[in-house]
């Protein structure tokens, strides 16, 4: 391969990984959920959060992203939402990472 | 309790920012569905095309600051934000610049949760070349007042107090945080503000901004095409700062 070629391939390359850099601040923030007056990202660590403390009570307390207290009175809404909010941004980003894989071919 | 967004829209000799204004009028009542507010001058207010259901507000605005702005300065009438807190009809205020189009609800959910302020701490520039952020612009930590969420509490009246306090003595905070930047800047007095007051929440996720030297090229509804240097891209679905002024010229 030579030079020409390889500053292509970076090119290429510096696009795809900007654009998935792009794509993940969107998913971030996309993910920004209100519930019960506090903000939540629904993201993998706080749908497990949720999840572990539903099988030890029927209500808690977890801390926002801005380290406030949220009481937690209907756990399975809660979680519901988280996951179809966490899933609802996955697959709008795995569709641009198969773009994107097919565009690196 | 009601909800509405706030804008502040003043055109400079340099500049048609009722373009930019209308463009983001209709981003919002596409994603956000809110009531919305423009204060802006008689001058300017004559330029707006009907828009259907918005309430204005007449204000003879401040004509004294300046920006740099693709290699020259130009005029900028950016000093009545500070009277956002007396001009707000809401009691939760999405207190935004015409240059930032929403394509998402997100402000939505920010909106529906407990604060006396928020706005963003950080940017992610669409480009990858981080081309926004300068360093070591001062010593305080920087927010951005492009989009700034607050509700009518005892913390936020004072907060805008704090504000137009920093508004009128500002070489003196200039010099304390040892802000770069000569001109007035509402980034800076926000931040200021906060820093002093102590109060404040961030948007946890940064603002997506693209920077004077990106050409906005197409857009839609759902998105723009911009382009810098021989690259050109897209997004779509996210909420972005855009600070070309000219692209809704058409």
């Amino acid at each position: 391969m030579d030079i020409g070629n390889i500053k292509k391939h970076s090119d290429l390359n510096f696009e795809v990984a900007q654009a998935k850099k792009n794509a993940l601040e969107k998913l971030r923030s996309r993910q920004l959920m209100a519930y019960n007056e506090r903000l939540f990202t629904a993201d993998a660590n706080t749908i497990n959060l949720v999840s572990t403390l539903k099988q030890h009570s029927k209500d808690f307390y977890v801390l926002d992203v801005n380290d406030n207290p949220c009481h937690v009175k209907d756990p399975d809404d809660f979680l519901n939402k988280l996951i179809e909010r966490n899933q609802e941004t996955l697959n709008a980003y795995q569709q641009l990472h198969q773009d994107l894989a097919t565009k690196r071919k | 309790m009601t909800t509405g967004v706030l804008m502040y829209c003043f055109n400079t000799p340099d500049m048609n920012y009722h373009r930019l204004a209308e463009r983001c009028v209709a981003q919002i009542r596409k994603y956000l569905k809110l009531e919305i507010t423009i204060i802006t001058n008689l001058e300017t207010f004559k330029k707006f095309k009907p828009m259907g259901m918005i309430n204005y507000k007449l204000v003879d605005n401040s004509t004294t600051n300046t920006r740099p702005y693709r290699g020259k300065s130009v005029a900028w009438y950016n000093k009545e934000r500070a009277l956002a807190y007396e001009h707000s009809p809401y009691d939760t205020t999405i207190l935004m610049d015409c240059d930032y189009f929403v394509f998402s609800s997100t402000l939505l959910e920010l909106a529906n949760t407990k604060f006396d302020m928020m706005l963003h701490d950080r940017v992610h520039d669409l480009t990858g070349k981080d081309m926004i952020m300068g360093k070591d612009e001062g010593t305080l930590p920087l927010v951005w007042a492009t989009v700034t969420l607050f509700r009518k509490t005892t913390n936020t009246e004072a907060i805008f107090a704090m504000i137009r306090h920093v508004q009128e003595y500002y070489s003196h905070y200039r010099n304390l945080y040892r802000i770069r930047y000569i001109n007035y800047r509402n980034d800076y007095a926000f931040a200021i503000a906060l820093h002093q007051l102590n109060l404040g929440s961030r948007i946890p996720t940064p603002m997506t901004m693209l920077s004077d030297i990106v050409d906005v090229i197409d857009s839609d509804e759902d998105g723009i095409v911009f382009e810098y240097g021989d690259n050109i891209n897209f997004t779509s679905g996210q909420d972005v700062h855009v600070m070309d002024k000219e692209w809704c010229n058409g």
